[in-house]
């Protein structure tokens, strides 16, 4: 059968690795290393990216903002009644949201009122959000039940505008499962949320608009633009995408990280690409003075750089998952947390993507097996002969 | 055993956790999308535009609604959160197929 | 038998022809070594005897002339043929053994019908006979590096058999052993002799040619025969 002489073929190339124990083992455990990188980026990016598209895409399809001096500033509610006259306009509602620093655990919490009630059986919220006409209760995400060692039932002071402190009784607490979305999250109700940051009577944080055709948000959003020049309108679409750019390739540290992989990546081939050492050109020699023609010798270097870059990319890949969908990408945390008090546990879902993974294999086991073979080729093609007279 | 046995063993013991893992995460992601039902609920109903990863400035927390010139707007000479900074870039308008209209009044 | 094994006609062999360093190795030579004959190439070292020999073993191409071995002219072959060739009639013992290094003997022998159809088994089984004609079974398991001068040459030996060659070449075989081993390495190849191999060897050592039963001795001296005595 055929098939014996490459076994035996792959048999001598694996024993002929193993005679450089160190030195492959080294190799492998570096193309590893920067498949594991690799492919974690790509894992978790990817990931994310769906999981912000699936999620947001029940965003506001229009939010209006209002800008002073570049920045951010509050706006006048009256203006909710002009845009809701605009036509293709359905609803506009005030939104009232903001950041509150809590000293205590030098955290950020993100404080907003809800408008609209949530279902109760959501599993994602155990207990309920604030009723609109209730006063001093919220429902808190589960990280700022963590750091503050508080639940149902339990009370939370924050310090409102005017110095004086509000005592809050905790009603409903975010599941872990909804981290990603509410784990900083500190929702009152509209009267306590305006009380609590001194918003001036007739003003919001900003406005949200519900159109009655999708399609036509742009043209919407552009007549907004034009009777209030001073205001920012915001398109779902623009939402969804800010977040395809936040985790896209070109953002710094990622870009940064795959630069790193792939220097290492390049010096792994450069050592094959700039030719055979005198021992292995002897080894060429001998193989073909005993009977080894051409394309066995050529063979055995195939095998050698497919033995070498697969298994670094299986063992690579299959880290990277574990890495990113059991461990939740702790070795990226660092990077991502930063000052963050409040992170959520990245439970990531997985998403793949296999055109990624199969473009990174191209691009990684391809070009390593090339350079393994390509420079053996004039070896290998040499007469014999030459082993006779060294 | 033969070295080529052996390594051929190792391949198809990669690709058997392959075929696991990948077996595992279809049956999440189609968990997932009942659970996303859940947290489109949250997200319509509190009207959320944001994913929590990064709760260290205003521009990481909330980056569809950060200004353009967010990077400093904590104040003049504000240094630039780092490293969640780095990975928040601002929306490429290139991309983001977003209009800019210049109009001469 | 007495018919010709091997033919050559007017073979001459240049390095780097052309360039400067230009070098004639064999000049013009024709011989015919016969079915069965124990031949010695005889003369000093840069003689043309060992560049001969490669020639006849298929190791490389005349630059003009032509070679034939078991009538069938190899002067132009592809790579592939020869290299067919060279599997299915030669053995070749080489001056410095070259032997891998890091595989142990068995290993070594049974190296050169890899890349063959031969089954596994089959081929462990033919090496591990031939390493115990040759006093070897003992240090099958042995890494190369460790052997001493007459063992790595049985091994060499071993290897040159290993594809039942219908011709043994064995360049300098003496050069690095002793007169016991050297001996002994005669008595090895008349063996195969009787047995109906052909052997040539390229020597310049007297122990060689001018021991019993030679058929065949060719002397070389700068490239060119100077004579040829046939021993009949």
């Amino acid at each position: 059968m055929s098939i014996n002489r490459h076994i035996n073929v792959l048999d001598y190339t694996l024993q002929s690795l193993l005679r450089r124990k160190f030195k492959n083992a080294g190799i492998v455990l570096v193309f590893s290393f920067v498949i594991f990188i690799t492919g974690s980026i790509l894992f978790l990016t990817y990931s994310f990216k769906r999981e912000a598209f699936l999620i947001l895409n029940s965003s506001p399809e229009l939010l209006v903002q209002r800008m002073m001096a570049g920045r951010h500033e509050l706006i006048p509610v009256t203006i909710a009644g002009e845009i809701k006259r605009i036509p293709g306009v359905a609803k506009v509602e005030p939104r009232y949201w903001g950041y509150y620093y809590d000293s205590l655990v030098k955290a950020n919490y993100t404080i907003l009122s809800s408008a609209d009630p949530i279902s109760a059986n959501n599993r994602l919220l155990k207990g309920r959000l604030p009723f609109a006409d209730e006063h001093n209760t919220v429902a808190i995400g589960r990280g700022i039940s963590e750091a503050r060692f508080i639940g149902p039932g339990s009370g939370i002071s924050l310090q409102g505008a005017d110095g004086g402190y509000h005592d809050l009784k905790v009603v409903g607490v975010f599941e872990a499962d909804s981290e990603l979305l509410t784990s900083d999250l500190i929702v009152l109700n509209q009267t306590d949320i305006i009380k609590l940051f001194g918003i001036p009577e007739g003003m919001a944080t900003d406005l949200a608009v519900d159109v009655h055709n999708e399609n036509e948000a742009p043209v919407i959003a552009r007549k907004i633009r034009e009777y209030f020049p001073d205001t920012r309108p915001i398109l779902r679409d623009e939402i969804i995408r800010t977040y395809d750019a936040v985790f896209g390739w070109r953002s710094g540290l990622i870009l940064t990280l795959f630069a790193g992989a792939l220097v290492a990546f390049i010096i792994l081939a450069w050592d094959k690409a700039t030719g055979l050492s005198a021992d292995e050109k002897k080894e060429i020699g001998i193989l073909k003075a005993i009977g080894w023609e051409t394309s066995d010798i050529l063979e055995m270097k195939f095998w050698e750089g497919f033995v070498i870059s697969v298994s670094s990319f299986l063992i690579g890949i299959i880290s990277a998952h574990l890495h990113v969908f059991f461990w939740g990408a702790s070795l990226f945390g660092p990077a991502l947390k930063g000052w963050s008090v409040i992170y959520p546990d990245f439970r990531l879902v997985p998403f793949i993507n296999p055109y990624q993974i199969a473009t990174l294999m191209t691009l990684t086991v391809i070009p390593y097996i090339a350079s393994t073979i390509i420079p053996s080729w004039k070896a290998s093609v040499t007469d014999p002969d030459e082993v006779m007279r060294g | 055993m033969r070295k080529s046995y052996s390594f051929f063993i190792f391949i198809a013991v990669c690709l058997v956790i392959i075929s696991g893992l990948a077996a595992r995460s279809t049956i999440e992601v189609s968990g997932f999308r009942d659970a996303a039902n859940d947290l489109r609920e949250i997200t319509a109903a509190l009207k959320l535009t944001d994913i929590c990863f990064s709760s260290d400035a205003r521009y990481t927390r909330h980056p569809a609604q950060a200004d353009l010139f967010s990077a400093f707007q904590d104040y003049p000479g504000s240094i630039e959160h780092f490293p969640s900074g780095s990975v928040v870039s601002p929306p490429d308008f290139i991309t983001l197929d977003t209009k800019i209209l210049v109009r001469n009044r | 038998m007495t018919e010709d094994i091997i033919r050559t006609e007017n073979v001459t062999k240049y390095y780097n022809k052309g360039k400067i360093n230009e070098a004639l190795a064999v000049n013009d030579v024709t011989l015919t070594v016969r079915h069965g004959d124990f031949a010695v190439l005889k003369g000093p070292s840069g003689s043309g005897k060992t560049t001969l020999l490669s020639l006849i073993g298929c190791m490389t191409r005349p630059t003009s002339g032509s070679i034939n071995v078991k009538g069938r002219d190899v002067s132009h072959l592809p790579e592939r043929f020869l290299t067919d060739l060279r599997r299915k009639i030669f053995g070749f013992i080489f001056q410095q053994f070259h032997l891998i290094q890091g595989i142990n003997v068995l290993q070594n022998v049974m190296l050169p019908l890899y890349p063959t159809d031969i089954s596994i088994s089959r081929l462990k089984t033919r090496a591990e006979g031939i390493l115990e004609s040759l006093g070897m079974s003992k240090r099958r398991a042995f890494p190369v590096q460790g052997l001493s001068g007459g063992e790595q040459q049985r091994t060499a030996i071993a290897r040159a058999l290993i594809n039942d060659p219908d011709i043994i070449l064995a360049d300098e075989p003496t050069a690095h052993l002793d007169t016991a081993l050297s001996v002994e390495f005669m008595d090895i190849m008349r063996t195969f002799r009787d047995k109906g191999k052909t052997i040539i060897i390229a020597t310049h050592d007297p122990l060689v040619f001018e021991s019993g039963d030679i058929d065949l001795i060719v002397e070389m001296r700068d490239g060119s025969v100077t004579r040829v005595l046939r021993n009949d």
